[in-house]
């Protein structure tokens, strides 16, 4: 769907006013919608942002490199919630008082929460207020709401002390030498997501192939679960995991530790997204912020210091692949993004409970 | 005085049971003072750098102290409405003491999650601005740790002589007096236990916190989870250390502090 934003003008301003006579309780939110950006610094006279983001580590960079600056650009402070999962706490305070005004999410979450009411803005709205996104790949809107700013590609990192030589094939995973020694993640871990579609796509006729990817994956037990990916670097250091499904950069990261490992890009080209969205009822003053907030998150100097620390790729065109990655033949040009495509979060949604019982079950938990 | 003889089996049950609880303090200790990358057991060498980066951490220090400040808050209010309520199930014959009773102790019955969850949603529809706060997680931990103070202190109350009171007001006390100078000092040892057991509960509660805590205020424990999961560094296990430490300090220093309370009333009795 897509909405056309205005700038409020007399008319709408006295239609806005008999409107809030009506219906007073939904003034705030009838004004948040024609709320509009253009890139410019502005004073939020000590407004308050409330956003929903990753802590630990990730929060402290971003907060150096990001929010620091922007508090301080903006005039305002940023309330910084790390209390995974937003789910429940958008569906509790429902759409009409949103939980955060900007939320940082992983596809499958977020696909449930648009899926459970109407709380973001549209991709095409997001799109129309926050001038960098129009530098951006054309996956980074896959999600028909809020913008895509960093991706990685699924990879299998695996190690190279083994037998075997290299993997080059998504089907080395199955490889008898690795029997025992595979690793992968929870029913609730985006990963494990990632690989069913992936391995759907493998062995049966597309991602949907949902049975394909059950037998496959029956196939390749017994596997170790973790719950986390740093925890499953920590399995592939110590030898107990050969191979894992993995992302790029974290699984780079390792090697970069002297670990000998490497990884291998399936080949079918998957990627692990960071999407922000803007909720559609946050206050006027709320969502400028949002858009303010998502443009500097799209800028090229924040990408380019972003992927320097964690190896993300960034979605837009005009930041450049960090050094690491563009050593290893990374570019960041159209011809390198053709590829890659979002798996459909919509459908394994919707067959959510499904494959998570259905997995648990092959996992034996 | 001769010991009396225990009997082979219970002593190594008694080891056991002792190693048992005693592994994963003695995992975590080692696990912080790794000198690899991840956290991982047995430690690849040891060092203090996980100790240092967890002393230089802005994020882990203020979780610490705000978990710290937090649990002191907790265990105040958990203590004087824990020992009330104690008190009262102890005393009244209210109809339906029973049950009242077990409603009293249903948050600890209850998964952590979905107390949490209730409150979440319970502050969110009233509308009190609770939401997602501090007060509204420090609310969420005094409903989590009172009922261990009303464990303690009913147990204490149970063992508790009732006509040491009467005979106090037998011989003139009011009620308040009859209470502060005999009933009191009767069950402080309960007290002193529900007290400490409120303030670990919630330096060390997780599940309700999950869903309460604040936006810029993060306790120690969903500090350490956000650590795991982003990074998996030994960070984690170094804050371990210190909420291990601050846990052992203080049951040690109240154990002192009893002790030397009890010195000071025998020296005054001589």
């Amino acid at each position: 769907m897509t909405r056309k934003l205005i700038t409020p003008t007399r008319r709408t301003l006295l239609k806005g006013g008999a409107a809030a006579a009506l219906s007073a309780p939904f003034i705030n939110h009838a004004w948040a919608q024609d709320v509009t950006y253009d890139g410019e610094v502005f004073d939020a006279g000590g407004a308050t942002l409330n956003i929903g983001e990753w802590g630990g580590g990730w929060e402290e960079f971003v907060r150096a490199a990001l929010v620091d600056q922007f508090e301080e650009d903006f005039n305002c402070t940023v309330n910084w919630d790390s209390s995974f999962p937003w789910f429940p706490k958008f569906v509790t305070q429902g759409p009409q008082d949103p939980v955060f005004d900007i939320c940082n999410w992983n596809l499958p979450n977020l696909t449930q929460t648009k899926q459970a009411g109407d709380y973001f803005l549209t991709t095409d709205e997001v799109r129309e207020n926050v001038p960098n996104a129009a530098n951006c790949w054309e996956f980074a809107f896959a999600s028909g709401t809020g913008i895509t700013w960093a991706y990685m590609p699924y990879v299998y990192a695996y190690r190279t002390d083994i037998e075997g030589g290299p993997v080059d094939s998504f089907r080395a995973f199955w490889e008898e030498r690795f029997a025992g020694k595979r690793g992968t993640y929870g029913t609730e871990n985006g990963l494990m997501h990632a690989f069913f579609m992936a391995t759907a796509r493998e062995f049966g006729e597309d991602q949907y192939d949902m049975q394909a990817a059950f037998a496959a994956l029956e196939e390749a037990m017994p596997m170790k679960v973790s719950e986390f990916t740093f925890n499953m670097l920590s399995l592939i250091e110590r030898g107990e995991v050969d191979i894992a499904v993995h992302i790029e950069g974290e699984a780079l990261s390792l090697q970069r530790k002297g670990v000998p490992m490497d990884v291998w890009l399936w080949d079918s080209r998957p990627i692990l997204t960071q999407t922000k969205t803007i909720s559609r009822y946050a206050d006027p003053m709320q969502k400028r912020l949002a858009f303010a907030l998502m443009n500097r998150t799209l800028s090229p100097e924040f990408l380019n210091a972003f992927g320097d620390e964690f190896l993300w790729r960034p979605t837009n065109s005009e930041a450049r692949i960090t050094q690491v990655l563009a050593e290893a033949g990374v570019e960041n040009t159209p011809e390198a993004v053709e590829a890659f495509w979002v798996p459909d979060w919509d459908f394994f949604v919707e067959n959510k409970l499904e494959i998570t019982d259905r997995l648990n079950r092959i996992f034996g938990l | 005085m001769t010991e009396r003889a225990i009997p082979w089996p219970m002593m190594a049950l008694a080891v056991v049971g002792f190693a048992y609880m005693l592994l994963p303090i003695f995992v975590v200790v080692l696990a912080g003072l790794t000198a690899g990358e991840f956290l991982t057991f047995p430690p690849e060498g040891l060092s203090l750098r996980w100790v240092a980066a967890f002393l230089q951490s802005e994020k882990y220090l203020s979780a610490f102290f705000f978990s710290f400040r937090l649990a002191l808050m907790t265990m105040v209010v958990a203590t004087i409405l824990g020992t009330a309520a104690a008190l009262f199930l102890a005393r009244s014959d209210v109809v339906g003491k029973a049950a009242l009773r077990a409603f009293f102790l249903s948050p600890v019955v209850l998964p952590g999650v979905v107390v949490g969850f209730a409150l979440f949603a319970f502050f969110i529809y009233s509308g009190m601005g609770l939401s997602r706060t501090i007060w509204g997680l420090w609310i969420g931990h005094i409903l989590y740790s009172t009922p261990y103070v009303i464990g303690t202190v009913g147990a204490a109350l149970a063992a508790y002589d009732d006509s040491l009171e009467e005979a106090a007001r037998s011989l003139g006390a009011s009620p308040w007096r009859a209470f502060r100078k005999v009933t009191l000092p009767n069950i402080s040892q309960g007290i002193q236990a529900g007290s400490i057991f409120a303030f670990i509960v919630s330096f060390g509660q997780f599940e309700v916190s999950l869903f309460l805590s604040a936006p810029n205020a993060e306790p120690l424990p969903i500090a350490m989870y956000n650590s795991l999961r982003y990074q998996f560094d030994p960070s984690a296990a170094a804050a371990g250390i210190f909420a291990i430490t601050l846990v052992i300090a203080s049951v040690l220093l109240t154990n002192r502090l009893v002790n030397i309370r009890r010195l000071l009333e025998r020296q005054q009795g001589q």
